[in-house]
């Protein structure tokens, strides 16, 4: 349905459109009944051409007629000369084009002229490619077309370098050629593609590859001048788009290598919990467990029912095979779908052990973008800078410089991108809650890293706005942890994924839900003063948290209960020091 | 007095709107005849979420749709072309799906039409009793291709996400995912994602923000979203689609806003929990911008002819942000939360007379 403007009439032009209209109406419907009845009796004949020539023309989304018209030209081709029918498909294109002048975005016309080509004897692409050039210099947004083209040169052979020359001259004529940008990504792989290699090295492309993937990126030669023509567009006109987006996928690179990032051994739970570098089914992905060179039957469930798909899986040990400090232990948990594993020993008289690469090894948060090449990033953050003074108030700008800081140095820029942030907020109003969920995010990860750089376990993010939790995965080892005075509303089930949790202190949020609290196997205490619990039955998850004894709940809806402390104590029998 | 009235909703009009949609359509509508059943989804729909269906005969719609059906023949040889058609408009005789199929060598359904066609009939409060649920399936599995995208019809056409969105919404109703290979489609929509991180209408196609809703629901209804797709994804995709507001929405960067991707990309944002960040003052301001006072109903811009289809997804994109006196509306299925709730029942009915 397309935008059609209003038009004042008067009654007489009223009328005369009516008359018009009842004509048209009656001659369409003569047409397809005729149409119709031909095609029952199996007539596939000039007659039938002209017939659906003029329903389609007037009606190019008629699909059946399409398909009809197709069996006619195919049983004429049987009857006709090779000259005779290259002339009946050049006069069919001609009707196509036709069509496309009313309707430059039928699917159905644009279906059917692939489908020309492939019977014509002799395809005459030049004129095709002239058709996409003529189509989208009224249109360049008209993927139909783009789509077409693609199909054309593929077809005629057209080199990969050519079709690059052609996105210069859109692009250099008109930087805002979103589609002429999108079209170059798609080109400059085929280019020069970075040769691939995963991890079981092999150099063929997964099927289910995408366009971020490795198979689909730009050779470092060619990303340098790349990188000059996004620096052109922004340059001329940095509020426009389309340079931007290019400009990021540039910066991009690939998805991490699949690894088992942590593992934790407990011997008193006689436990042990496994946090993969990406959600998934512990069942299905060839987890195998050696304990002291002897591979062990275990049952590997995740954290909590509701995270079928999940980063973080544990399982229990026979009994007593690691409960006695006197004895050292060797653990090798094996992803054998990845060929990877990970080792862990639990030495004599340590309670718990652990193995696992830190946030910065494994480049959690900086593998955004290509992290070999600091040096170029480092080039990029200076031009994106320059035209920062330019343009204070660009918020394109302003996202780039955040990106490219966060992969350099994210604790060393991190002043700077919360100022940055601020002023996103303010340049860019409409998306301020959007940025503001960013803003935490970055904060959670810079958080995490300062943690691992003072080794210790205790994650503190208070007071910062906070309203969603994320990366929990990478919080498996830490005991204790500070949400207090942010604007969180739940602690959803990935919490649970805090095996080793001792001390929760979430005063002075908005939470209504405790999902996430269930069967943490260390947690002792808990502090949820001033939030929004408002049922007994909010806190029943609490019952699975079998150490738990220390349990503050003032500042909370719930206390309209009646017989709040009776009531607790039924389902939470273990809680001695209870704060109401 | 003159600010509010320039932003408030105009309920009963829209109700007239729709009314007079099922009943006569204007000349300028004769191309869609074909898809006539895809207005009357969205004329139904669209009352539904106005809370207004006791205005229709369900009993005659229901009727209607039902001959739309095409059956298993008696020998059976048509199984691969069943579903449902747009209209009548090919000439098969009368019949409300009450015996097997008449035979006819270029009846065949089309996969927006078996789609439309049931999630009117649930919609009108029908249990499915009529339609062949098996004829519905064996017809969408003739309709997958090698690269995991859908025909609209068997004997072919043009494949690309929004026949693999309504080939979802087909199994999820029916709760029968066997006439789709999933791993297929999941590798389509994977190949369709773009340089910018949204997803096209298929490979190497620009993002779009109907084929980015057509993947994304169709990963929800599958229950595959977090495994199709990293949490990094998640975040790109969410950044693609949270930039294509301006006040409404745009389908794609650079372009003009549109009432219906208030639906189209504020669906997907409410699939990626991440609705609540955009700025809702912005959006209905601009979808009730369209909304022509006179007639009823909403176009795609201000000053311009409404239509079925903006009329829906600019009350559908109301219903996203809470607008009063609209039902909730199901994100990834796009029928009211009621009419999904009565889906659940019958499937639940199903599973229990299966065992």
């Amino acid at each position: 349905m397309h935008g059609r403007v209003k038009v004042k009439t008067t009654a007489q032009q009223e009328e005369e459109k009516r008359k018009e209209r009842e004509k048209k109406l009656k001659a369409f419907v003569c047409a397809r009944d005729s149409v119709l009845k031909k095609r029952s009796a199996g007539e596939h004949d000039e007659e039938a051409l002209d017939l659906t020539q003029q329903l389609l023309s007037s009606n190019p989304d008629f699909a059946t007629l399409w398909n009809y018209r197709r069996e006619v030209l195919l049983h004429l081709e049987t009857l006709r000369e090779k000259d005779e029918v290259q002339k009946l498909y050049e006069s069919e294109l001609h009707f196509i084009e036709a069509c496309l002048k009313v309707n430059p975005k039928s699917y159905g016309c644009w279906h059917h002229r692939s489908w020309v080509n492939t019977r014509l004897p002799q395809p005459d692409w030049t004129r095709e490619l002239g058709l996409c050039d003529r189509c989208l210099s009224l249109d360049e947004r008209n993927f139909h077309c783009w789509d077409y083209r693609r199909l054309v040169v593929k077809e005629s052979g057209v080199s990969v370098e050519q079709e690059l020359q052609f996105t210069d001259r859109l692009i250099g004529s008109n930087f805002s050629n979103y589609s002429s940008w999108h079209y170059r990504s798609t080109l400059l792989p085929q280019l020069r593609p970075q040769p691939v290699l995963d991890s079981a090295h092999n150099t063929s492309p997964s099927p289910s590859a995408s366009p971020q993937s490795h198979s689909h990126r730009v050779c470092e030669e060619q990303l340098l001048k790349e990188y000059e023509l996004a620096h052109n567009a922004f340059f001329t006109d940095p509020n426009d788009q389309s340079a931007w987006f290019y400009y990021r996928w540039l910066l991009g690179r690939a998805e991490r290598e699949e690894m088992i990032s942590c593992v934790y051994v407990s011997r008193e739970g006689e436990r042990v919990s496994v946090a993969f570098s990406k959600p998934v089914h512990a069942g299905s992905v060839g987890l195998m467990l050696v304990l002291d060179g002897q591979p062990q039957q275990v049952q590997w469930r995740n954290a909590h029912p509701r995270l079928r798909h999940s980063p973080v899986w544990l399982c229990d040990l026979p009994a007593g095979s690691i409960s006695d400090t006197s004895n050292e232990h060797n653990l090798t948990i094996h992803w054998t779908d990845k060929h990877t594993h990970r080792d862990c020993a639990l030495y004599t008289g340590c309670a718990e052990s652990w193995c696992r690469d830190s946030a910065t090894d494994q480049e959690l948060f900086r593998s955004e973008l290509s992290v070999e090449k600091s040096s170029v990033l480092q080039a990029e953050l200076q031009s994106c800078n320059q035209l920062l003074d330019l343009e204070p108030q660009n918020k394109w700008c302003l996202l780039t410089i955040i990106l490219l800081m966060r992969a350099l140095d994210p604790l060393g820029h991190e002043k700077e991108t919360l100022t940055h942030f601020q002023t996103l907020k303010e340049v860019d109003a409409m998306r301020s809650s959007y940025y503001s969920d960013l803003c935490s995010k970055f904060l959670i990860e810079n958080t995490i890293l300062k943690m691992e750089y003072a080794e210790v376990r205790v994650f503190s993010l208070s007071n910062k706005k906070l309203t969603t939790l994320c990366h929990l995965d990478q919080l498996l080892l830490v005991t204790h942890i500070n949400l207090s005075s942010n604007q969180l509303q739940h602690l959803p089930p990935q919490f649970s994924m805090l095996q080793c949790l001792e001390v929760l202190e979430a005063d002075d949020n908005a939470i209504e839900s405790l999902e996430g609290l269930y069967h943490l196997p260390k947690l002792e205490e808990v502090s949820l003063k001033n939030n929004k619990i408002c049922k007994v039955s909010d806190l029943e998850t609490l019952a699975t948290c079998t150490k738990l004894t220390r349990l503050d709940l003032r500042g909370n809806p719930v206390h309209k209960t009646d017989d709040l402390e009776s009531e607790l104590s039924l389902i939470l029998p273990l809680v001695t020091a209870l704060s109401l | 007095m003159a600010d509010f009235e320039s932003v408030d909703f105009l309920r009963e009009r829209h109700v007239r709107f729709f009314q007079r949609c099922l009943y006569v359509l204007p000349e300028r509508y004769a191309p869609y005849e074909t898809s006539r059943l895809t207005i009357a989804f969205f004329s139904l729909s669209g009352l539904d979420v106005l809370g207004a269906l006791d205005v229709v005969d369900r009993h005659s719609l229901i009727e209607w749709i039902y001959s739309l059906q095409i059956l298993p023949t008696a020998d059976q040889s048509n199984l691969q072309r069943c579903g449902f058609r747009g209209s009548s408009h090919i000439g098969v005789p009368y019949s409300s799906s009450k015996g097997p199929g008449a035979p006819h060598p270029y009846d065949s359904g089309h996969v927006t039409m078996t789609y439309t066609g049931l999630a009117c009939l649930l919609i009108l409060g029908d249990d499915l009793g009529r339609v062949d649920r098996a004829a519905c399936v064996s017809g969408l599995r003739a309709l997958q291709l090698e690269d995991g995208s859908f025909y609209a019809v068997p004997e072919g056409s043009e494949n690309d996400m929004r026949f693999v969105y309504c080939a979802a919404c087909i199994c999820f109703m029916l709760d029968d995912w066997s006439g789709m290979d999933r791993q297929k489609t999941i590798d389509y929509i994977r190949r369709s994602t773009s340089f910018d991180f949204g997803i096209g209408q298929g490979a190497g196609l620009e993002s779009h923000g109907g084929s980015t809703f057509c993947a994304v629901a169709s990963l929800c209804m599958m229950g595959k979203l977090r495994e199709v797709f990293s949490e990094r994804e998640l975040g790109r995709l969410r950044r693609w689609c949270v930039l294509r507001q301006q006040n409404g929405f745009q389908g794609r960067p650079n372009k003009p806003v549109d009432t219906c991707y208030s639906f189209w990309v504020g669906a997907t944002l409410q699939l990626l929990d991440v609705f609540q960040y955009t700025n809702f003052e912005k959006n209905r301001n601009y979808i009730l911008s369209t909304q022509d006072r006179l007639v009823g109903g909403f176009a795609k811009w201000p000053d311009s002819h409404p239509d079925p289809l903006h009329t829906y997804f600019g009350i559908c994109g109301l219903s996203l942000m809470g607008e009063a006196g609209l039902q909730p509306v199901h994100a990834a299925l796009n029928i009211s939360l009621r009419a999904s709730d009565s889906l659940r029942r019958l499937h639940e009915c199903w599973r229990r007379s299966r065992t």
